[in-house]
């Protein structure tokens, strides 16, 4: 399945290079359910967990350039609001979604280690493991993980999921403005979260390290 | 965004393995095998975390090889669509910028750039806007949206935008 996602560029539908650019977003809505779902049914997004591998853009109708340039600022518009995190959608259950500055805990924890292993020869970190590392080194604003958890798992009550906490979490953000535009997906709940939001921020602006 | 899994696996193992350091063997195979790939479901297996359970061996007809089915703890990094993710610069030309966020490589066109930033091209090719003010150019760090994901075998590659509220150069490397 991943091959055939590598080679999966082009989307479903082959009936729009001759349509009309006029007709453009309402055949889009026909003819890409999947990716649009959010405009009616959220249940279209994740009734096909193979589109995860397929390649879903705004714009990738076979790479029509034209269409792109006149169908594309409505189809920008329509897409952000698609655009939303559906993590604990798209994932089992059993996972937990990780901060940066906790991931870059554990990933430091296991390179100490790798240092005493690092007797026997054919055990070495893969690349990624390097480069997964680094970004969670510099990407992470905060030394102190479980003070961060615990001033964020102040958000759950309100219905805040772990997926939205964590980018809460690794974006850092200043304003409440700033969270809204970040994570569309709590913008339903903003009159509910708007007081607790500025709470947690105040208190994510003391733990963040001073650079 | 990083995750912590519990994964499954079969591992098979030659009976050269068996003896005293059997699942040492088998956790070091695991290692071998599984860090670094990278599947659809679960994106880039970073590092594993630990061993949770090896379940009892299996012998397999017609071969000496046993197979154990092992589950573990591991770190995965996967992006997703709508994440805000922090990326550096690596490469810039006219159709658009590549950046790097992990082992992830995203891909931000042109048309996903703000219409008041321009190509400049020269030996370190830019988008700059008008008033030169802001420029995305190598080792810049921007800030964007996942919007498209795509899974080879060996890398996930994406494609982001910046032309959303709070995206965009957060750190010049010209003026730090």
């Amino acid at each position: 399945m991943s091959e055939k996602g590598g080679r999966m560029f082009s989307l479903p539908t082959k009936t729009t290079p001759k349509s009309s650019l006029k007709s453009t977003a309402a055949k889009s809505k026909r003819g890409r359910k999947v990716q649009f779902g959010t405009e009616g049914s959220p249940d279209v997004n994740f009734s096909s967990p193979k589109s995860d591998g397929k390649f879903a853009t705004p714009f990738g109708k076979g790479g029509k350039g034209e269409k792109a340039a006149n169908g594309g600022k409505t189809h920008v518009a329509k897409e952000s609001l698609s655009l939303e995190l559906r993590v604990e959608q798209e994932l089992p259950e059993n996972i937990k979604c990780l901060m940066d500055c906790e991931a870059a805990t554990i990933l430091e924890g296991i390179q100490d280690q790798m240092v005493i292993l690092s007797s026997d020869p054919t055990i070495k970190l893969p690349e990624s493991f390097g480069s997964g590392l680094q970004y969670a080194k510099t990407g992470s604003y905060f030394t102190n993980p479980q003070s961060v958890r615990k001033v964020l798992q102040s958000l759950t009550k309100y219905g805040v999921s772990n997926s939205e906490i964590c980018v809460i979490a690794n974006t850092c953000p200043e304003t409440v403005d700033e969270v809204f535009a970040l994570v569309r997906s709590l913008e339903a709940k903003r009159s509910k979260i708007t007081g607790p939001l500025k709470d947690v921020l105040d208190e994510l602006a003391k733990l963040k390290t001073s650079t | 965004m990083f995750f912590h899994i519990v994964l499954e696996r079969n591992m098979q193992l030659h009976p050269r393995h068996f003896g005293r350091n059997l699942r040492e063997n088998l956790v070091s195979k695991l290692m071998k095998d599984v860090e670094g790939t990278c599947s659809g479901r679960h994106g880039f297996v970073v590092a594993i975390t630990g061993i949770e359970n090896v379940g009892k061996g299996l012998i397999r007809d017609g071969t000496g090889f046993v197979t154990f089915p092992v589950k573990y703890q591991c770190v995965v990094f996967r992006p997703f669509k709508g994440e805000i993710l922090e990326a550096a610069v690596t490469m810039v030309n006219k159709m658009g910028f590549f950046a790097e966020t992990g082992p992830v490589q995203i891909f931000v066109s042109n048309h996903l750039i703000p219409d008041d930033m321009e190509f400049q091209s020269g030996d370190m090719p830019n988008y700059t806007t008008s008033d030169g003010s802001v420029k995305i150019q190598k080792d810049s760090e921007v800030r964007l949206k996942i919007i498209g994901t795509r899974v080879d075998a060996t890398e996930i590659f994406c494609i982001g935008t910046i032309k959303d509220d709070f995206l965009g150069v957060i750190n010049d490397p010209t003026t730090a």
